[in-house]
């Protein structure tokens, strides 16, 4: 760990780990599975490199060919897929996804091209920033052999709106023609960026568990030798935080630097530090402290938790609080009603009509349940992640397949999805000939083929 | 090389008119139609799966004969742009200010859909010695307003190009629509036909089975040939002899079986569970929740119920598919209703 003596910096930069092993992991997912997050990044800057390399010689040669040849006869420069030149990591804050991109830079010698919700990301200030990194290399680079560079897009969720007109786009051109990895972190799910997600692999990170967080907790309280605060306190630190390592390092910091008296240490235990933090706080209230309509009123009234979406956190969180089946579906019935009133708001701007909203989703849940059980334990809090889609969409994998399959069977990816894929999938477990006797037809690969058992 | 198709299902699809199976009406007015060399717009109406769009292009290959490639086109009406085609559309959104003319500067509000898929295909001339092209439009229903479009279109570029168009809803097509096209119905596959083609096949495949497993198996796909077919194969691979009980044991897991297992999951009472299951189906199957409501309504009827609970259910998934069309996120409709289910359960 870094060792400065400078107390300006934040402890959450100064105790940043540079390298990979000196993190506490967090567990990370792809598509369901359980994976090693640290060797499958590390592999996929490596690949990228490798397969780069080769694409750039063979497009060397493709625009030699095409200088020679006529217009007509050019051909194609090849391009690398591009689940293989993005990944994207998504998680709670906190959890080391920013961190983990520079310790591995920092481990395979790289440097890092950051951009953060702090730019404005616009079509042309991206381009300004991160072209010249897409470009294959400059004048110096033949005479001295430059870094390898990374490219990072942190906080992808918080390109919003206006001020970040054109980001998207200019994002999925950067994905192709890019001559370094990009690895892009986000907390959540966007409805606005499933072209993008649709593009590149995708990493769900989950939270640290409680135990390494506090345990990276103790190094630090002993390295900066914090003496008011009990193990008690500590714990309760870590539970708040719910996995969040860099919540936990500014409440030390927060509680250790200048004196404290016992209130403003409190206040810092009860901090709300981001919405995220806010929303589980809020979701735990609504559904384990308030009986009364008036105060889930005052809960809502007091956050300024985004409405937007805090009533999918209720539809998310209630079957873990509520178990009775009559109340569930009381809840549920409230909840339906007031998505359904939502949406008129939005469509119609029938804004008078927010009231009922917000009585609806808060108090509906409380009013449902004829009595609470006086059941304080902790329960984990889930993220909204599951959007239904209303209309249809495919994952590249997915999309291959479906493209083969219609190669040789003319019917609409609807039916392929919904009919033909099922059928198949049906006939290849039968027996492994079949498997094979489809795959050759087909055309199938490895992985396509994976996708019907 | 025909044998060498290891799925039915494509190994038996028709390769002519003459080819398909029963529906001689349809099939003469469409000969008709070829002698003369000529035909208005059509219609065709019929329900999931049972072969409009097989005949459709059946007609339109030998219509075309050699300039099939050039002069034929397919668009599938309910399949979103892919987001390069919506970018084109915004593209062309706006004719450039050099161009000459009235429509210099001005922007142009046809739908992307019309714009990018329809619009390039008829307007370009014909290709070779045929009298027009043809554009089939599958599951027209699912343009809404945007048939409206279609008005005009089929009559300025009617003398270019001939259309068909196939929908399995006719009480969603609006009138001018209608009013522009000779209206088919096309109906279901009826028994001797079915019996006969089975029978062909059976014979091909030296597979065994007995008239009444035939009628059981007309009646499982419910005339739909592909999904009789696939049924066919499925029990083939068990043995050359097909019985009634490999029929029923391979006819559970489509589709709508899923959607009737999610039921029975409601009416044990999990809510949690039978929410997982229905997230997994939705995201497996890329079932809009829609779709979903409407399989619902469907397999309720074959689940055994009282008449009261039967009528309630009933109630349950209308409305919470009425409030999914105003909701904002379908996914608590949806639980709205699974939960609903649950707790109804308790009393049946």
């Amino acid at each position: 760990m870094a060792t400065t003596t400078n107390s300006n910096i934040t402890w959450v930069e100064k105790y940043r780990p540079n390298s990979i092993k000196e993190m506490a992991l967090p567990t990370a997912k792809v598509s369901g599975h359980k994976v090693d997050l640290t060797e499958e990044l590390h592999r996929f800057v490596v690949d990228f490199f490798k397969e780069k390399r080769k694409i750039n010689e063979t497009n060397k040669k493709i625009r030699a060919y095409n200088r020679t040849h006529e217009e007509k006869d050019h051909k194609e420069e090849l391009k690398l897929a591009s689940d293989k030149a993005a990944a994207l990591l998504e998680g709670p804050p906190g959890v080391g996804k920013t961190t983990i991109a520079y310790a591995l830079a920092n481990d395979l010698n790289m440097e890092v091209v950051e951009t953060n919700a702090s730019d404005t990301r616009t079509k042309n200030e991206l381009e300004a920033k991160l072209s010249e990194t897409t470009k294959s290399r400059g004048i110096m680079d033949f005479i001295v052999e430059s870094k390898k560079k990374m490219i990072l897009i942190d906080e992808i969720d918080g390109i919003y709106g206006v001020t970040d007109r054109g980001a998207v786009p200019t994002i999925l051109k950067l994905i192709e023609d890019t001559q370094f990895p990009i690895i892009m972190c986000s907390n959540e799910y966007k409805q606005n960026l499933q072209s993008l997600y649709k593009k590149v692999r995708k990493f769900e990170i989950y939270p640290l568990s409680n135990e390494e967080v506090s345990k990276i907790a103790r190094k630090i309280i002993k390295k900066e030798k914090i003496s008011n605060l009990s193990e008690k306190d500590l714990s309760l630190i870590v539970e708040k935080n719910h996995g969040d390592l860099r919540g936990v390092i500014n409440d030390l910091q927060g509680i250790s630097q200048g004196s404290l008296d016992r209130n403003a240490k409190e206040l810092i235990l009860n901090l709300n530090r981001d919405s995220t933090e806010e929303i589980f706080a809020l979701i735990k209230d609504l559904f384990q402290k308030t009986n009364t309509l008036n105060e889930a009123r005052s809960l809502t009234d007091k956050s300024d938790v985004d409405y937007n979406f805090l009533y999918k956190w209720v539809n998310e969180n209630l079957p873990t609080f509520i178990r009775i089946n009559k109340e569930i579906a009381q809840a549920l019935e409230n909840l339906s009603l007031a998505d359904e009133i939502f949406g008129r708001i939005r469509k119609n701007q029938y804004w008078s009509l927010l009231p009922y909203f917000y009585d609806l989703f808060a108090g509906g849940v409380v009013l449902s349940r004829k009595r609470r059980r006086t059941d304080e334990s902790f329960r984990r809090i889930l993220f909204p992640r599951f959007t239904s889609s209303g209309f249809f969409s495919l994952s590249v994998n997915e999309k291959l397949l479906v493209d083969k399959i219609q190669k040789k069977y003319k019917i609409s990816d609807i039916e392929v999805v919904q009919d033909f894929v099922p059928f198949l999938k049906k006939l290849c477990n039968s027996s492994r000939k079949q498997l094979k006797d489809i795959g050759e037809w087909f055309e199938l690969d490895a992985k396509e083929k994976k996708f019907l058992k | 090389m025909l044998s060498e198709i290891p799925i039915w299902r494509i190994r038996y699809l028709p390769m002519d008119l003459d080819d398909v199976c029963g529906r001689e009406n349809i099939k003469e007015r469409l000969k008709e139609y070829l002698k003369r060399r000529n035909f208005p717009h059509l219609l065709l109406v019929g329900a999931e799966g049972i072969g409009k769009t097989t005949i459709a292009r059946l007609f339109s290959r030998e219509f075309l004969r050699g300039y099939y490639d050039t002069n034929f086109k397919l668009v599938y009406a309910n399949v979103p742009l892919t987001s390069e085609e919506m970018k084109q559309a915004r593209s062309n959104a706006h004719i450039s200010t050099s161009r000459l003319g009235s429509l210099a500067g001005k922007t142009i509000t046809t739908p992307a859909f019309i714009q990018v898929k329809i619009k390039p295909f008829v307007q370009l001339k014909v290709l070779g010695d045929v009298p027009f092209k043809i554009l089939i439009v599958k599951n027209f229903d699912y343009l809404g307003s945007n048939q409206q479009a279609f008005r005009r279109l089929m009559e300025i570029y009617g003398t270019n190009c001939r259309m068909i168009l196939i929908t399995t809803k006719i009480s969603k097509i609006i009138d001018p629509i209608m009013s522009r096209c000779q209206i088919f119905l096309v109906s279901p596959v009826n028994y001797s036909s079915f019996e006969s083609l089975i029978l062909d096949i059976a014979q091909k495949e030296s597979l065994k089975i007995k008239r009444e497993v035939i009628e059981s198996l007309y009646k499982t796909s419910g005339g739909k040939l592909s999904r009789a077919i696939d049924l066919l194969q499925l029990c083939s691979i068990s043995g050359d002899v097909i019985d009634l009980e490999k029929l029923y044991e391979n006819s559970i897991n489509s589709q709508n079986d899923i959607i009737r297992s999610l039921l029975l999951m409601c009416f044990k009472g999990d809510f949690l569970k039978a929410r997982e299951l229905s997230r997994k189906i939705q995201t497996n199957y890329k079932f809009n929740s829609q779709e979903m409501f409407k399989i619902m309504l469907t397999e309720l009827a074959k689940i055994p119920l009282s008449k009261y609970s039967r009528s309630k259910l009933i109630s349950l998934i209308a409305e919470s598919d009425f409030r999914a069309i105003d909701g904002r996120d379908i996914d608590i409709q949806v639980s709205n209703l699974l939960a609903k289910i649950c707790y109804f359960s308790e009393f049946i």
